[in-house]
């Protein structure tokens, strides 16, 4: 089997800084703030008012509609508001922000001891993962019980726990992995209940081999499971570049990985499907990383959700002395987002904060000339488009040529074509841009014709 | 934690790689070549005239580019490099005795006029440097035309078929020279310093291996196939070695700008520049016409890029059969019988043709030495037999096909030498082909006979493209007896209309009679 897909990029991976640090629970004490919108499709809706008493997993806001999640507590203590924060987004968003009491009181549903798995039903491990609010933790956060019911789970053959992470600085993946290996394995059990004629696949990039060890041992005897060493190249952990090496099946942006015959979830989700399942713990909490060249003591936490980037960065030793934080990344420098505050709350998806020194960005734009057309897009394009020549088409304002003749809704954003460019454009900047804009037109024209 | 943090847009880390650095290692690409280049000419001729082509060509290149960022107050580009590369390239196709002049004027227009009134890097349409070479020998063609050592790279003598002297010369000897970078020529033409420097790029991927690749394939197949020599490989390699080909496959057809960003489109461009170059090789009198290929090729770049879009993974026919679970047979099973069934006969038959060539290669050259000689005749009409002549042959050999007087007769050169001698081997007189290359459409060549007191028997034309109704008169009868029984050509009238004509006549004859009087009567006392 291949072991890598055709393009990519080799970001150096700054990896070291936390790769050694063991995950550390962290229990925030200032306020928790909840956003209703963590995950894709419609935000929840808040079923607590102000002033009522909340507990650790206690739901908070129930999904409203089918693609949508529930929101779980993190902590004990007092509704203090339903209104709008910011997030990080930089937007303001409806929110509920508790006063958190500190002493993390739970709900009591939560199980001391697990539960036999065996008898469970498909229905009942799909509504054991939709009450727990599980979204997907690699960053989209797909509400999971919607990926988990495709139209036909016999026509799955591959059930893939991404473990790749593949974005520079991120750490907390490998640790859960080296951590909590027999859990994911026995998570991933539950899932390929699910779907009875899939092989689970567990893909970890080999700079990981610690990891790939671990979970090698405690896949020992699971027939279903195998673990694959992956090249460790930039996406490899996109769901796209997952795919084309497990099943070597490349897809339109219009299809799912379901419609392939693929399901992947994170190792993360699949660590909190076993959490759900068994010890019937909703997700209130998750892993991340807390690094970059700025943090004092680079660090992998369980970091309960709703707590603030401030909280986390001084948890991990805060700012180095005498240096100056100049950009803070919620995920990693591929494709994480710059946020403005520290005042923000982390959320299910959010995997990573990294604190960078200096900003390339700021740097790169500095070193900015002309278009040369070298073709490295092209060929770091790990879907094959024409980066250079969809950038031609946009400056053209040929929106017809971008989208019909070069694909350019297809671009999945990875930023590879921004990195290697000698000539340091923003090529994904542009396309995000471009996308956004071509949807608003259709649904322009189509609200038009209605 | 309140001080301003940055919110650009992702992604947040960016490749080392920069404009300036690609630049950069093309310079340092190139750096061989042309340190082979000045060092060679300076050896030869203790002159460092190719040194200071190289500064004036990239110092007013880059000089031009800052003035007219000034002039029209833009952002000072310079420093991306790109100004340095077209200078040297410039530079490295010039030959090292043109006068300095040339190569500012050509950096100056390829900079300002090719370059930056088409709105600067990653806009020109044709290759500046490219560009600068053709508007300077449309424009300077005596200046251009001054080569030390073998003209154009020996280019001429090899591609309008005087298969004899390269019989003759052994074209091993030559082709070696030419790789090497020792025949002369343009400054840049160690092919070996422009090969390790191609392929170094090609390694570091800085340049597109479909690109240089296709040009060189496509170069070598068309001349293969149609250049009438089959596969010999003395034959290519000569070709391959000489005119820019190397320099032109990988370091001007490979220019970002004007080349297709696609695969497919940049194997289409490689192999139509290949092809091109090929062709005018067989059917053109140019010895630039590979300059002209790639420009034409550069043209051809908008219209390959706008349709030869490679569709993404997903949407190639292979993904949309295996996403929906066609099993393909094996790729040989899949390749219709009727095309394995031609290619084999093809191939069969392009081995069989090599074979007809190999074994026919000598029965023809001799028989085109004795289509020559028929024509040596005309000048020497006593002559029954033409003989070698030693100390000819070993000036000839001295000056490598070079030019005959070291400027005293403008760019000529004497290609062969006879003695001609009567049925009972008397000498009647010497028989002697001469080229110059300033005529007003150069070559011009022509067979002179002289006698052995040095008068001259006649002049006959061999090759001779001048314009109709001006400098074709040459060639009447009122032109060229004037010359018969002469002993020097102070009493021949220049035809009037063409005096560039004429001179090219009269230094091609003055070379002969000189060379009689200095090399065969003075070396045979």
């Amino acid at each position: 089997m291949r072991d890598t897909f055709r393009g990519g990029v080799h970001p150096n991976e700054r990896k070291e800084l936390s790769r050694k640090a063991a995950l550390r629970v962290f229990d925030a004490k200032g306020e928790m703030v909840f956003p209703l919108a963590q995950h894709i499709g419609k935000p929840a809706k808040a079923i607590v008012n102000k002033g009522d008493p909340v507990l650790v997993g206690q739901r908070i806001a129930e999904a409203d509609g089918f693609v949508s999640a529930n929101v779980i507590c993190s902590c004990s203590g007092t509704v203090k508001a339903v209104e709008k924060r910011r997030t990080i987004s930089g937007a303001m968003q409806e929110c509920i922000v508790v006063d958190n009491d500190g002493k993390y009181t739970e709900t009591g549903d939560i199980f001391d001891q697990p539960l036999r798995v065996d008898n469970l039903t498909n229905e009942e491990i799909l509504a054991a993962v939709k009450d727990a609010g599980i979204i997907g933790l690699g960053g989209a956060g797909f509400p999971t019980h919607v990926k988990l019911a495709p139209k036909d789970p016999l026509a799955i053959k591959y059930l893939i726990a991404n473990g790749a992470e593949c974005e520079p600085y991120i750490t907390c993946n490998d640790q859960l992995m080296r951590g909590y290996a027999a859990e994911i394995v026995e998570g991933m059990e539950i899932v390929l209940k699910l779907f009875p004629a899939a092989q689970g696949v567990i893909a970890i990039e080999n700079n990981k081999p610690e990891a790939i060890a671990a979970m090698k041992k405690a896949a020992n005897g699971h027939k279903r499971i195998r673990v694959l060493g992956l090249r460790t190249k930039y996406p490899q952990g996109g769901e796209r570049s997952l795919i084309k090496v497990i099943a070597g099946v490349d897809y339109p942006i219009t299809k799912l990985p379901a419609d392939v015959g693929c399901i992947v979830d994170n190792v993360g989700t699949i660590y909190a499907i076993q959490r759900a399942v068994v010890y019937h713990e909703p997700l209130f909490r998750h892993v991340m990383t807390v690094t970059g060249e700025a943090i004092k003591e680079p660090s992998n936490f369980i970091a309960r959700d709703g707590t603030s980037f401030a909280e986390l960065i001084e948890a991990a030793g805060g700012i180095k002395d005498g240096v100056e934080a100049k950009k803070i990344i919620s995920g990693g420098p591929m494709m994480g987002i710059a946020v403005s505050t520290t005042e923000v709350p982390i959320t299910k998806t959010t995997n990573a904060i990294t604190v960078l020194t200096s900003d390339p960005v700021e740097t790169a734009d500095k070193k900015m000339t002309a278009c040369l057309h070298c073709g490295r897009c092209t060929t770091v394009c790990p879907n094959g488009l024409m980066p250079q020549m969809m950038a031609d088409a946009v400056a053209a304002g040929d929106f017809e040529r971008y989208e019909n003749k070069l694909y350019g809704l297809d671009c999945i954003s990875c930023g590879s074509c921004t990195y290697i460019c000698p000539a340091k454009r923003p090529l994904t900047q542009t396309f995000k841009q471009t996308k956004a804009e071509i949807m608003a037109r259709k649904r322009a024209a189509q609200g038009g014709k209605k | 934690m309140n001080q301003r943090l940055n919110l650009s847009a992702g992604p947040h880390v960016r490749d080392r790689w920069t404009t300036p650095f690609i630049m950069m290692i093309v310079l340092i690409a190139l750096t061989p070549a042309a340190v082979i280049g000045v060092v060679v000419h300076w050896v030869k001729f203790q002159s460092l005239n190719a040194l200071w082509i190289i500064l004036a060509s990239v110092g007013s290149a880059m000089l031009t580019e800052l003035l007219f960022c000034l002039a029209t107050r833009r952002k000072i580009t310079i420093w991306d490099g790109s100004a340095a590369v077209t200078g040297l390239l410039l530079a490295l196709c010039l030959s090292p005795q043109t006068p300095v002049v040339l190569p500012i004027v050509g950096s100056v227009f390829a900079i300002l006029v090719v370059k930056c009134c088409f709105g600067g890097l990653g806009k020109n349409f044709i290759n500046p440097a490219l560009a600068a070479r053709c508007f300077l020998l449309l424009s300077f063609s005596n200046g251009m035309t001054n080569y030390p050592g073998v003209n154009e790279l020996g280019v001429d003598a090899l591609s309008s078929a005087t298969p004899v002297a390269m019989l003759k010369a052994g074209s091993m000897v030559n082709v070696t020279k030419m790789f090497l970078g020792t025949a002369g020529g343009v400054i840049g033409s160690s092919v070996l310093a422009l090969l390790v420097g191609g392929l170094v790029l090609w390694g570091l991927d800085v340049i597109h291996g479909e690109i240089c690749f296709s040009v060189v394939g496509g170069f070598t197949l068309c001349l293969a196939l149609f250049g009438g020599h089959g596969f010999d490989p003395g034959y290519l390699a000569a070709q391959l070695c000489s005119g820019g080909v190397i320099m032109g496959a990988f370091f001007m057809a490979t220019d970002y700008t004007t080349s297709p960003v696609s695969r497919l489109g940049q194997l289409v461009y490689g192999c139509l520049i290949g092809v091109l170059g090929a062709l005018f090789r067989i059917l053109g009198k140019s010895a630039d016409s590979f300059s002209y290929s790639i420009i034409i090729a550069n043209l051809f770049t908008p219209l390959i890029d706008l349709y030869i879009v490679p569709k993404p993974y997903a949407y190639r026919k292979s993904a949309i059969e295996k996403a929906a679970g066609v099993v393909k047979p094996p790729l040989l099973k899949r390749i219709p019988k009727p095309v394995i069934a031609l290619t084999i006969i093809a191939a069969l038959a392009g081995v069989a043709l090599s074979g007809v060539y190999s074994m026919t290669k000598d029965p023809i050259a001799a028989a085109e030495l004795a289509k020559k000689r028929e024509s040596f005749k005309v000048v020497c009409e006593d002559a029954a037999d033409f003989k070698d002549v030693d100390a000819a042959q070993k000036a000839l050999d001295a000056l490598e096909g070079g030019s005959y007087g070291g400027g005293k007769f403008g760019t000529t050169v004497i290609e062969e030498v006879y003695e001609a001698v009567d049925t009972s081997g008397n000498t009647v007189g010497y028989v002697f082909s001469v080229t110059n290359r300033n005529a007003y459409n150069p070559p011009l060549k022509l067979a002179l006979g002289v006698d052995p007191d040095g008068k001259i028997l006649k002049i006959a034309f061999i090759e001779l493209n001048e314009t109709p109704g001006k400098g074709s008169k040459a060639d009447e009868p009122a032109f060229k007896d004037q010359f018969v029984g002469q002993t020097d050509t102070s009493a021949v009238d220049t035809m009037s209309g063409a005096t560039v004509t004429s001179k090219a006549v009269l230094n091609a004859v003055n070379a002969g009679l000189d060379f009689f009087r200095n090399v065969i009567m003075g070396g045979g006392k």
